[in-house]
């Protein structure tokens, strides 16, 4: 009795496994849910459920129901790492869409590399990111050419701006996009007074600020992220400052708003993407993910709905059930590293996204936006192509 | 010169809330050399429990401050009554150790009533003149004092370094001059034979706990009204305050005050005039310097219990 009872429950539960493992394709999202930047992760996730139920409602991927892992490094590359292991010794995840944060992405590369396993990224815009491995790629552009964009929309757009102070986060990230900035400054002729630096997590931001304004910057560029930028500019603003505040992608955030307050207007940014100045797929991507999530999408959840759907595509090309976990992973780099001329390109919400021989986009434009009445609307005047 | 004294006045300040936070880590070190790891906690929820009353219980912001000053006080004898008191006897370590674990309870606690996201103080309630901003065409500030040179100095500014002096002047009238501030000496010179004499040092420790915890609630809304009131920012001020502490004499609270001052002014310092990408390690680096020279800290006496 206790015999045939056994083999019952070993055939029940090979055939559950055995059924699942058919049909289910998994996919890590790995991004900040938790920490100083878990406002962005919050955004990657919505936005990656939006695409993952888009899918499935759609019948699958060759009829295999999309499932996705959502894998929290907090923002840290050291919980990057341990993320990073996790993924890869899963032998069911056939990818990863992630990391955020540069210092992550990083982190978690040298184990990808080793595993053979894809790294999309929707938002690592430091410039070794994808130089370092051929499994790592980004839908979005590089911090080189986000610098040199901003200097040269101040120089050439914002005209009445004549000196510029730069105040960065002593990160990856910060420090990258500080270099590229300051070196398009001084090759236009921009005139830099300053350059100060902050901690990441630091929350007071005075002394730096009242260095800063001695200086008398007509602009202060913030190379940072939205949690600390939202805090210099509010207190840059109660000590006094009156520069024209800039800042990159990484203040791009609803948060940012609700920090700054009221001292956020005016405030410009360059952003990957933006709705404003998108075409009619975003913004019905953009009613849709509202209907399903309530509130309204941003850059990050839009970059990180064509990281999946990239995925997504390759995984509808080349995935072959009967071969190794391996050889899936690899067919995935394969697919995605043939997306490199425009025609081949995969047309996203965010525009067409393909790949160099690093596995950066190349040509997808940077936006400027302003913050108006408390929401960020796209600048009046855009600057559409480098000099 | 003028931006020297913008920046003195911005340690000034910044200090005089750590010194308020290093108060309450080495009074309770004084009474029962216990380093209370928790104790960054409650200066966080000092400030949460402000933003509570105000944004919830719609209380206005000068009844909320003292409210809040009192629920801390509630849980910082709590704290003592739950965690340390069972431990009195144990050996010093189990209680270091239960002071880490509160910590990380009280961090997640207020993690999952308040999210981790940043909060602020809305602008509309607090009082007028609290609130600084700069007027974008004439550069002038309101609700600011401006100095010779062109610096300014927001009232609100003000009233947090005058507010920290006025507590600290208490606090010290209140440990020399009162019959209460005479059993903590008491105990803290030796609490068995306080007790023989008769003093409820239990309940002594009780309050000092309470006074510590409300001078830490203090500083969390004044940190809260230009900062991001978040689940770790005790951790950070805490860490900083805790350096000064140490650096003044762990144990003695004069010289908690004087390395508040200290540790505020060479990170403001360091910050505007080395570089800001490290202003937690310069205050270290003093703090580390003024150690191996004086191992007992600025104002602390060398005895060998003490470390």
């Amino acid at each position: 009795m206790r015999n045939w009872l056994t083999g019952l429950l070993i055939i029940g539960l090979v055939s559950i496994f055995g059924c699942e493992q058919q049909k289910e394709l998994k996919v890590a999202v790995a991004a900040p849910y938790t920490g100083g930047a878990a406002a962005f992760g919050e955004m990657i996730r919505r936005g990656a459920e939006l695409k993952q139920k888009e899918i499935n409602e759609a019948g699958g991927i060759n009829g295999m129901k999309l499932t996705l892992l959502f894998e929290d490094d907090a923002g840290k590359g050291s919980e990057a790492s341990l993320v990073a292991e996790r993924i890869a010794s899963n032998p069911q995840i056939v990818a990863v869409v992630g990391h955020f944060n540069s210092s992550c992405s990083l982190a978690g590369q040298k184990i990808y590399d080793r595993a053979g396993i894809v790294e999309l990224s929707p938002g690592s815009t430091a410039v070794n990111v994808c130089e370092g491995s051929p499994w790592t790629f980004r839908n979005l552009y590089r911090d080189d050419f986000q610098g040199k964009f901003i200097a040269q929309y101040i120089d050439n757009v914002l005209t009445d701006l004549e000196s510029v102070a730069v105040f960065f986060d002593n990160d990856d990230y910060g420090r990258g996009l500080r270099n590229a900035f300051v070196s398009e400054a001084e090759r236009i002729g921009l005139n830099l007074v300053a350059s100060e630096a902050y901690e990441r997590d630091s929350t007071n931001f005075k002394a730096q600020l009242t260095s800063i304004k001695s200086k008398n910057p007509d602009a202060i560029f913030i190379s940072g992220l939205f949690q600390e930028a939202g805090l210099i500019v509010k207190q840059g603003r109660e000590a006094g400052v009156t520069a024209q505040f800039f800042g990159a992608d990484g203040v791009d955030s609803p948060d940012f708003l609700t920090i700054a307050g009221s001292a956020a207007e005016g405030v410009y940014l360059t952003t990957p993407f933006t709705f404003g100045a998108a075409g009619a797929e975003a913004k019905q991507m953009a009613a849709n993910f509202e209907a399903f999530h309530g509130v309204a999408p941003d850059t990050w959840a839009a970059l990180t709905y064509d990281a999946v759907g990239m995925i997504a595509e390759a995984l509808e090309k080349t995935y072959n059930a009967d071969a190794a976990i391996a050889d899936n992973r690899t067919a995935i780099r394969e697919h995605l590293a043939s997306l490199d001329t425009p025609e081949e390109g995969y047309k996203g919400v965010t525009g067409l996204t393909y790949f160099d021989i690093n596995g950066d986009t190349v040509n997808k434009p940077a936006y400027v936006k302003i913050v108006k009445d408390g929401q960020f609307v796209a600048a009046e005047k855009q600057l559409l192509e480098l000099k | 010169m003028a931006q020297l004294l913008e920046q003195f006045i911005n340690g000034l300040v910044l200090g005089g809330i750590y010194a308020l936070i290093a108060v309450g880590y080495t009074m309770v070190y004084g009474i029962i050399q216990l380093i209370n790891f928790a104790h960054g906690e409650i200066f966080m929820f000092g400030a949460y429990l402000a933003l509570m009353l105000i944004t919830v219980f719609n209380i206005p912001f000068w009844i909320a401050v003292p409210t809040s000053m009192l629920l801390c006080a509630m849980l910082g004898m709590l704290i003592d009554l739950v965690a340390y008191r069972p431990l009195r006897d144990a050996p010093r370590l189990s209680a270091l150790i239960t002071a880490i674990g509160i910590s990380l309870v009280l961090q997640n606690l207020a993690r999952m009533i308040w999210s981790a996201r940043p909060q602020q103080f809305p602008t509309e309630t607090l009082p007028a003149f609290f609130v600084s901003e700069v007027n974008m065409q004439t550069g002038e500030v309101l609700n600011a004092i401006p100095l010779p040179g062109g610096g300014i100095l927001p009232y609100r500014d003000v009233c947090i370094l005058v507010l920290a002096v006025v507590l600290m002047i208490a606090l010290n009238r209140l440990i020399h001059l009162t019959k209460i501030g005479k059993a903590m000496r008491a105990c803290a010179q030796n609490r068995v034979a306080s007790n023989l004499m008769g003093i409820k040092t239990n309940q002594v420790i009780a309050i000092t706990f309470a006074i510590g915890s409300a001078l830490g609630a203090v500083a969390g809304i004044m940190v809260g009204l230009s900062e991001n009131i978040t689940p770790t920012m005790g951790y950070y001020k805490g860490v900083a305050a805790f350096a000064a502490a140490v650096l003044g004499g762990i144990g003695n609270i004069t010289g908690a005050m004087l390395g508040g001052i200290i540790i505020g002014l060479a990170e403001v310092l360091g910050a505007g005039y080395i570089s800001g990408g490290y202003r937690l390690a310069i205050a270290y680096i003093i703090m580390i310097a003024v150690i191996v020279i004086r191992p007992s800290g600025l104002l602390g006496k060398s005895t060998a219990t003490r470390a």
